[in-house]
């Protein structure tokens, strides 16, 4: 793991050197920012609601997962392949676990730093709600926390794709297949089954049943143990992806 | 002492293609050695393998005395290496770039700091530490691929192609920075450009369809594949009285001649192997009473031999498909 810091930082400089990581971030904050005032609209018009503006917000997570993940994601090994600076940088003294990892971890980083600039929304929120309502913190942090930790499963998933290709194009279909397998396949699978022992598991499964329980405050285990397992899995498919060189 | 590279009964089989095929050969330490070959013979593939890119179907590889399947990374850090077509990171700035390189490659700090700016130096790239890599031209960049692999001064360098695609002044530069870093490590280099090897290695390995073919300084090369080289001889005289004469001459084995312009002709003779016969060449021609224009002996280029070998292990190959499909038969 030495060599994780140096591979670490290469990434992020990678993402702001180029204009990819300001693109992502601004289409991000644009799509987010329109939803943002769609909701508090919506809310204001209907009065009173079950619903508070930062649930309504989260609920919408969906859309940048499907669409900016792949797009981080794509470029990440795909690119290597085709440049061929993989070669450099496989027969350097680094394992391939190394560079999967910081790749990672990387990608993880970008999508919280944008995720976190959506933290100025609370801030909004908050000076504007004036005195008599107060804004509940707890389900707010919670339901970042859900974003970060169903995101880095995401994240890990996408890295697998772009591992199986070296055009980036190609990666990001891949990509976006399988997240929206994950995402929306399986909440229709759920919302058919519901009452069956099949609709617990999808249930179980879905991002956005557990996505609900995060923005409601509701911090459990499982889910936790859930996307962690997910993403060792996926990390571990990709750095055999990339070892796949070896024993072709 | 052992040597640096050894490699026994090297095979790589790719889906059906076969790449190398029982490839052996050994480096010394401090050698310089050139690997030739037309492309697709397989350079590139033993060069990923000692490097552990990728592994070898079968067969012993040893870098320093260090399995390269076992011991990847051990061998990784001995290795300094540059890939076929040199890529590199173009986001990053030359200096920033090496200094990602060091890190990877484990040099401590304080060394980091002396390390790069001496092969910045070594390298000329002094002036362009702070430009972007994308930026450079490709000689530029060539060198900051040269300037990674020096960078934790291995004891073994493996350059793939390391001229390629630069103009001539570029590649004199290259080829002057390789033989002078031949005092201080051990070099593995391919090209398919022949003066290159003859420039700047001690030996050669010639490679051809996964396959070596020869192994041996240049000088030796030329001396036992073909001894003499041709003899030009431009004479004024008739033509066919002056060609019928040097025919004739002792030690000449054939001749070619070209008619050239206000009757001259121009002759290319084939010595007997061993025989130097210029002196009765010039006797001939004096004794007629013709003028000698020019009488020179051209040495035998690597080109040639290459290209000899090749011819020959290419009609063999053809000799034996011939025999299989006989035996089929």
């Amino acid at each position: 793991m030495r060599n994780v810091p140096a591979l670490l930082r290469r990434e992020l400089n990678a993402y702001f050197a180029s204009v990819l990581g300001y693109i992502v971030i601004l289409f991000f904050l644009l799509v987010m920012g329109v939803s943002f005032v769609s909701i508090i609209g919506e809310l204001l018009a209907r009065g009173s609601t079950q619903m508070t503006v930062m649930e309504g917000f989260f609920s919408w997570f969906w859309l940048p997962s499907l669409f900016l993940v792949p797009a981080i994601t794509m470029r990440l090994l795909a690119e290597e392949k085709r440049a061929g600076t993989l070669e450099m940088l496989m027969t350097a003294p680094v394992t391939d676990f190394e560079v999967v990892l910081a790749k990672w971890l990387g990608a993880v980083a970008l999508y919280t730093l944008m995720w976190a600039a959506t933290g100025l929304y609370v801030v909004i929120l908050r000076h504007f709600s004036g005195e008599q309502t107060t804004l509940d913190l707890g389900p707010i942090f919670s339901g970042y926390l859900g974003i970060v930790v169903i995101g880095q499963f995401l994240i890990a998933v996408g890295l697998v794709a772009s591992a199986m290709t070296r055009n980036q194009v190609t990666a990001f279909l891949i990509a976006f297949a399988l997240l929206f397998l994950y995402l929306i396949a399986i909440w229709f699978g759920y919302y058919f089954t519901r009452g069956t022992t099949l609709g617990k598991v999808f249930e179980f499964l879905s991002a956005f049943e557990q996505m609900n329980d995060f923005q409601r405050g509701v911090v459990d285990l499982r889910p936790l143990v859930l996307y962690a397992s997910g993403t060792v899995l996926a990390l571990f498919v990709t750095t055999r992806v990339v070892e796949s060189r070896k024993w072709r | 002492m052992q040597p640096m590279i050894k490699v026994e009964n090297l095979t790589k089989r790719y889906a059906g293609v076969t790449a190398l095929n029982g490839v052996s050969f050994e480096v010394q330490r401090g050698e310089i050695v050139g690997f030739l070959g037309p492309n697709g013979a397989g350079k590139s593939t033993t060069m990923r393998i000692l490097t552990g890119f990728i592994p070898a179907t079968s067969g012993r590889v040893e870098v320093a005395g260090l399995d390269v399947f076992e011991n990847s990374l051990e061998v990784r850090e001995r290795v300094g290496y540059m890939p076929e077509n040199n890529p590199l990171y173009v986001d990053m700035r030359v200096s920033e770039y090496l200094k990602f390189r060091s890190k990877l490659k484990g040099l401590p700090r304080g060394e980091r700091k002396e390390r790069i700016p001496e092969v910045l130096e070594m390298c000329g790239l002094t002036d362009v530490s702070h430009r972007i890599i994308g930026h450079l031209s490709k000689g530029y960049r060539q060198r900051v691929g040269l300037a990674d692999a020096l960078l934790a001064e291995p004891d073994l360098l493996i350059l793939d192609e390391p001229t390629i695609g630069l103009d001539p002044v570029q590649i004199r530069q290259v080829r002057q920075l390789i033989k002078g870093l031949g005092k201080r490590h051990t070099i593995l280099l391919s090209t398919h450009i022949l003066p290159e090897v003859e420039m700047t290695c001690n030996r050669v390995i010639i490679i051809h369809h996964g396959r070596i073919l020869a192994s041996d300084t240049p000088d030796n090369l030329m001396k036992t594949l073909h001894a003499g080289g041709l003899i030009q001889v431009e004479v004024r005289g008739p033509g066919s009285e002056v060609q019928a004469k040097l025919r004739a001459v002792e030690g000449v084995e054939s001749i070619t001649a070209k008619l050239i312009e206000d009757g001259c002709v121009r002759v290319a003779v084939t010595p007997k192997p061993g025989d130097d016969p210029r002196e009765e060449i010039y006797q001939a021609v004096a004794a007629n009473g013709w003028t000698l224009r020019e009488l020179t002996r051209t040495r035998t280029t690597l080109e040639d031999i290459f290209v000899q070998i090749t011819r020959e292990e290419d009609e063999a190959e053809e000799e034996r498909r011939e025999q299989r499909g006989s035996s089929l038969r």
